[in-house]
C-alpha cells in the first residue's frame, strides 16, 4: 500500500512544447464513402436493411414507371393543362393578364434571389440547358420516333368478342393539316397470327379493338386449357379441385384462330378519301402485298375515309394508317365581340399534336359523319417507351416549353437587374441595400397588382372585371393560399398579442375566437362563410363572389392557428428580454414591436411554414363548396367522357405540383431561419 | 481601458447634497413570503454601493424594485425626487434615469451589437441614427470592444456580451447603474474584463448599486457595503469596516464562510 506521498511522487511534471501537426482526415473517415459505410453498411443489420430497402425502392419505382409509361393515359393531363392551371377562364384577355402576372412574379423572384442569395452563372446555365432541352427533345423525338399507326377495321361483318359486338364503320371523318402525308396500308405483320393481333398496341377503332380482344381471348383460353391440363396431369391437387378443373376443361373450347374466322385481310380493302363536300380525292384497293396509298392533304380541314371489303361479306379488313389520329371534340359558347347573343362553337383538336379546327364537320345524308373521336379510338395495349415519348412527353414539352423559357428569362432579368442596381446604388457598408429594398417593395406591391390583374377594376377596357366563378385550378389554389397567409398574418399576430393582454375584454375575445375557430373543421368554416358573409358584407352576396367568400373563410381559419403559433413563440422568449427592454426605457408597444415580436416570429418559422404548407393543401376543400381549385379540376377532368375514370394520372400530376410548391416553401423557410442572427444563434 | 474620464456630476433634480435614491420602510411579499422587510436606505449621488448576502436574501429583489421590475407593496421608493408609484409616467421617467445590467446579459439576439446599443436612444430619446451610432461606438471603445460592433450577440463570448450590455445601459446616459450579479455567469478570465469596466465606471463618478459575490471588487471600489439576509439589511458600512471589523454575528458567520 503506497502512501499519499509515494503516490503523489509518481506524478511527472512536464510541459509539452511540440504541437502535433494539423492533418487532413484519412480518406474513408469523411466524405460520401464514409457516410455510406457508416450509415448504410455499419453493421450486419444495417447492411441487410440497406439491401432490402433498395430492392423495395427499385420495385416500387419500376411498377410505377411501368404504369406511367405503359398504361397511363397522359392525355388527361396534357389536354387539360390549361384547366389545371387557370380553371375555366376562356377570355383571352384575362388569360393574358394571368400570364403577365406569372411573369411579374418570376421577375420578383429573380430580384429576391439577388437580394438575399447568390446564384452562380453555372446554375443559370444549367437551367437554360434544361429549358433548351424541352425545346430540343420534342424535335429530336419527333424525328427519331414515328407516331404509331392507327388501326381501323373495314368490312360488313359483325365482330363478336365476349359480350361485345362491333361493326366496322363504312365512313369515318378525320381532320388533317395541309401538306401532311397520309399513308394507308392493309395491316401486314399484325394479321399474321392471333398472337400478333392480340399485341396490337396503338389507336384502334372499336371494331379493330374487338378483333384484337377476340384474338386475345382465344389465346387466353388456350393458355388456360394448357394450364388446366398441366394441373390435371400432376398430383398436387385435391379431389375436389380435380373435379372443378375437369368440369372447367369440358366447358372450354378453343375457337378457330380469329385470323381465319374473320378472314382478316384475305380480300382487298377498298378505300376512298373524300373532302368535306364529299368529293372523292383518292382511292385504292389495298392488300397486304400491294403498295400503300399515299395521300397528300391539299388543305387543312375535314376529310372522310370510306372503307369496305370487296368481294366478301364475311371478311374483315384491318387497315394500318399513318396520319389519321383521334380527335377531341369540344363545344362551348363564345361571346360575340360586337354584342349579340353568344354562339355555340364546335372545336376539334387532334390528340397527337393539338392541331385545331373549328366547325366544318361534313354531313352525310343530313347526319354528321362519324368522327374519329378519342373516346372510341383510344390507344389500346401496353405502350412501348417510344410511343410514350411521342404521345405523352412530346405534347407535354410542347405545351410547357414556352412558359418555362419565359419564366427563366424573366427570373434572370430580375436577378441581374437587381445586381446592377446594387452595383449602382448600394453603399459598401450595406452592399445589398438597393436590391433588398426593391424586393421588399415589390413583394408588398404584388398583392395589389395581382388583384388588379386577376379580378380587374373597371367595367370595360383592358383591366375589366373577370368572372370570379371561372377562376380555378392552380390559379385559384395559389390565390386562396396567398390570401390565407398575407391577410391572416396581421389578424393572427393581433390575436396572439390580444390573448396575452392584461385587458380582460381583449384577452377574452381573443381566446374565444381562437378556440371557436380551432374547434371547427375548415369545411364548416367554409360553409358558414358561404352562407353568413353576405349578411355582413352584402356586396359579397351572389354566386359571382364565391371565391371571395372562400378567401374570407380561409383567412379567418388560418388566423386562429397563426395566433396560437405566434403565442407559442412569444411564450418561448426568456422573460429577461422584456425586462431588458423595460430597463432600457422602451415602452410596451416598442418592446413588442422591436424586441418580442421579431424574436417570437423567428422562433416559430418552422411552425408557421408548416401551417402554410398545410393551408396550401387544405384549400383543396373548396371543391366541396363549388369552387374548382387544382383538386377540383381532377374531378372535372374525370367527368369528361374522354377521360372517364382517369383519376390516377391527374392525381399524380397534381401531387407533383403540390409537392414542388411545398418544397419551395420549406427551402425558403430554412433560408430565413439561417439568415441574419439565426446563423450566429448560440443562445 | 480608455483614459480616465473627468468626474462630472450629472444634472439631477435633487440638489447634489440630497440622496438620489431614498427607500423608506420598503416591504415586499411574494404571495405569503415576506421577501423584503422594512428596508430603509439612502444612496447619495456618485456613491458605489455593493450589496452582498446569501442567496434568497432579497438582494436582487431589492434592486429590481428600484426600477420597478418588481413592485413593492409597502413603503416608499424615491429616485431623483420622483416617487415610484403606479403612475406609468413616473415609472417611465425613473427608468430613463436608471440603467441595469443583468446576470444573463439579456442582449437582444436578433440585433447586432450596434443595434442593441442604439435602439433605445433612437426610439426613446429620439436621437438620430448618426448621433446614436457615434455614441455607441464611443461606448464600445470605452468598454474595450469597438471591433465587435457588427456582430450578433451569439457570436461573442460571455465577457464581451456583458460589456455590450453595460454599453447598452450607458447609452441612455443614466444617472444610476444597477448591476444584478453581473459576473456570476462568467468564467474567471472574463470576470476580470467586466470588473475592469465596472471599476472604470465607478472611478468616473457613476452612481452604482452592485449585487455581487466578488469581494475583491467590493473592497477595491465600494463606498459602502450592505449585507442582506432574509429580507433585511443586517449590517452596512465602509468596506474596511465591513471586512475587518464587522459586528453582527450573522455577518461574521457569512464572512467566515467566504474567507
Amino acid at each position: 500500500m503506497t502512501t499519499m506521498q509515494e503516490r503523489r511522487s509518481g506524478v511527472v511534471n512536464q510541459a509539452y512544447y511540440e504541437e502535433p501537426a494539423v492533418k487532413p482526415p484519412p480518406m474513408l473517415a469523411v466524405g460520401p464513402l464514409a457516410w455510406m459505410r457508416e450509415n448504410l453498411f455499419g453493421s450486419a443489420l444495417d447492411t441487410i436493411l440497406t439491401i432490402l430497402g433498395t430492392l423495395v425502392v427499385i420495385g416500387a419505382a419500376s411498377s410505377f414507371l411501368t404504369w406511367a409509361i405503359g398504361s397511363a393515359n397522359w392525355f388527361a393531363v396534357t389536354y387539360n393543362l390549361r384547366l389545371f392551371m387557370i380553371g375555366r377562364i376562356t377570355d383571352p384577355l384575362i388569360e393574358a393578364r394571368v400570364q403577365i402576372l406569372a411573369l411579374l412574379i418570376m421577375f420578383i423572384v429573380g430580384v429576391t434571389l439577388a437580394a438575399w442569395s447568390r446564384v452562380s452563372v453555372q446554375v443559370w446555365a444549367t437551367l437554360a440547358i434544361v429549358v433548351a432541352l424541352t425545346f430540343a427533345l420534342p424535335v429530336l423525338i419527333s424525328a427519331l420516333v414515328p407516331l404509331p399507326p392507327t388501326y381501323l377495321a373495314a368490312g360488313q361483318v359483325d365482330i363478336v368478342s365476349g359480350s361485345v359486338t362491333e361493326t366496322p364503320l363504312p365512313q369515318l371523318g378525320f381532320i388533317a393539316r395541309a401538306g401532311e402525308t397520309i399513308t394507308l396500308r392493309a395491316a401486314d405483320q399484325p394479321t399474321e397470327t392471333d398472337a400478333a393481333l392480340a399485341q396490337i398496341n396503338s389507336f384502334t377503332d372499336r371494331a379493330a379493338n374487338a378483333v384484337r380482344n377476340a384474338a386475345a381471348n382465344r389465346l387466353s383460353t388456350q393458355a388456360r386449357i394448357a394450364e388446366l391440363e398441366r394441373l390435371l396431369a400432376g398430383d398436387a391437387i385435391t379431389a375436389r379441385q380435380r373435379e372443378q378443373y375437369a368440369a372447367e376443361l369440358e366447358s372450354l373450347t378453343v375457337p378457330p384462330p380469329v385470323i381465319e374466322t374473320l378472314a382478316i385481310n384475305q380480300h382487298p380493302i377498298e378505300v376512298r378519301i373524300l373532302d368535306s363536300d364529299l368529293e372523292p380525292l383518292a382511292s385504292a384497293s389495298l392488300t397486304p402485298d400491294s403498295e400503300p396509298l399515299v395521300f397528300t392533304v391539299p388543305a387543312s380541314g375535314w376529310y372522310v375515309l370510306e372503307k369496305s371489303v370487296a368481294g366478301s361479306d364475311e371478311s374483315v379488313g384491318l387497315l394500318s394508317i399513318h396520319g389519321i389520329y383521334p380527335i377531341f371534340a369540344r363545344d362551348f359558347l363564345r361571346s360575340a365581340p360586337g354584342g349579340g347573343s353568344p354562339q355555340r362553337v364546335f372545336e376539334y383538336i387532334r390528340a397527337t399534336d393539338n392541331f385545331r379546327l373549328e366547325g366544318g364537320r361534313p354531313r352525310i345524308d343530313g347526319q354528321e359523319v362519324a368522327a374519329i373521336g378519342i373516346i372510341d379510338h383510344q390507344y389500346k395495349g401496353l405502350r412501348p417507351f417510344g410511343d410514350y415519348l411521342i404521345l405523352s412527353l412530346v405534347p407535354l414539352f410542347n405545351q410547357i416549353k414556352l412558359p418555362l423559357a419565359l419564366f427563366l428569362l424573366l427570373t434572370i432579368i430580375g436577378y441581374y437587374s437587381a445586381r446592377l442596381a446594387d452595383r449602382q446604388f448600394s453603399t459598401s457598408l450595406k452592399p445589398r441595400r438597393a436590391s433588398r429594398r426593391s424586393a421588399t417593395w415589390l413583394w408588398i406591391a404584388l398583392p395589389v397588382v395581382a388583384f388588379v390583374l386577376i379580378a380587374g377594376v373597371m367595367p370595360s377596357g383592358p383591366l375589366r372585371y373577370s368572372e370570379p366563378p371561372l377562376w380555378g385550378g392552380f390559379l385559384l389554389t395559389m390565390m386562396l393560399t396567398a390570401v390565407g397567409i398575407v391577410a391572416a398574418f396581421p389578424i393572427g399576430v393581433a390575436l396572439a398579442l390580444g390573448r396575452r393582454s392584461s385587458l380582460p375584454v381583449v384577452s377574452t375575445f381573443s381566446t374565444l375566437y381562437i378556440e371557436l375557430v380551432r374547434g371547427v373543421p375548415l369545411i364548416t368554416v367554409l360553409f358558414m362563410s358561404m352562407l353568413l358573409v353576405p349578411f355582413v358584407i352584402p356586396s359579397l352576396g351572389g354566386p359571382d363572389t364565391a371565391p371571395y367568400r372562400a378567401m374570407v373563410a380561409v383567412t379567418l381559419f388560418s388566423a386562429a392557428y397563426l395566433a396560437e403559433n405566434v403565442r407559442g413563440g412569444l411564450q418561448s422568449l426568456p422573460p429577461g428580454q422584456e425586462e431588458a427592454a423595460k430597463a432600457v426605457g422602451l415602452s410596451g408597444w416598442q418592446t413588442t414591436l422591436y424586441i418580442t415580436l421579431p424574436q417570437a416570429l423567428r422562433a416559430v418559422i418552422p411552425a408557421l411554414v408548416g401551417q402554410f404548407i398545410s393551408l396550401y393543401k387544405d384549400t383543396s376543400l373548396v371543391a366541396i363548396v363549388g369552387l374548382i381549385d387544382l383538386t377540383g379540376v381532377t374531378r372535372n377532368v374525370a367527368a369528361q367522357t374522354e377521360f372517364q375514370g382517369l383519376l390516377r394520372e391527374t392525381y399524380v400530376f397534381i401531387s407533383v405540383i403540390y409537392f414542388i410548391f411545398s418544397y419551395v416553401m420549406s427551402i425558403v423557410s430554412r433560408r430565413i431561419e439561417a439568415s441574419g442572427s439565426g446563423a450566429a444563434r448560440r443562445i | 481601458m480608455s483614459q480616465q474620464e473627468v468626474i462630472e456630476q450629472p444634472e439631477t433634480r435633487v440638489s447634489n447634497d440630497e440622496p438620489i435614491i431614498i427607500c423608506e420602510n420598503v416591504n415586499k411579499w411574494f404571495g405569503e413570503f415576506h421577501v423584503l422587510r422594512d428596508i430603509s436606505v439612502e444612496i447619495a449621488l456618485q456613491e458605489v454601493v455593493v450589496v452582498i448576502g446569501p442567496s434568497g436574501s432579497g438582494k436582487s429583489t431589492f434592486i429590481r424594485c428600484i426600477n420597478r421590475l418588481e413592485e413593492h407593496q409597502e413603503g416608499r421608493i424615491i429616485v431623483d425626487g420622483i416617487e415610484l408609484s403606479h403612475d406609468v409616467r413616473n415609472i417611465a421617467a425613473i427608468r430613463r434615469e436608471i440603467g441595469m445590467v443583468f446576470q444573463q446579459f439579456n442582449l437582444f439576439p436578433h440585433l447586432t451589437v450596434l443595434q442593441n446599443i442604439t435602439l433605445a436612444p433612437m426610439k426613446v430619446r429620439r436621437r438620430s441614427r448618426e448621433e446614436a451610432e457615434a455614441k455607441a461606438m464611443q461606448l464600445l471603445e470605452r468598454v474595450g470592444i469597438p471591433e465587435q460592433a457588427h456582430k450578433y450577440p451569439g457570436q461573442l463570448s460571455g465577457g464581451q456580451q456583458q460589456r455590450v450590455a453595460i454599453a447598452r445601459a450607458l447609452a441612455m446616459e443614466p444617472k444610476i447603474m444597477l448591476f444584478d450579479e453581473p459576473t456570476s455567469a462568467l468564467d474567471p478570465e472574463m470576470i476580470k474584463e467586466v470588473l475592469d469596466v465596472m471599476k472604470e465606471l465607478a472611478r468616473s463618478g457613476m452612481t452604482m448599486i452592485v449585487v455581487t459575490h466578488e469581494m475583491g471588487f467590493a473592497r477595491e471600489v465600494a463606498d459602502r457595503v450592505l449585507f442582506f439576509d432574509q429580507g433585511r439589511i443586517v449590517e452596512q458600512g465602509t468596506p474596511q469596516y465591513f471586512f475587518e471589523s464587522a459586528q453582527h454575528p450573522r455577518t461574521k458567520l457569512f464572512l467566515s464562510h467566504i474567507f
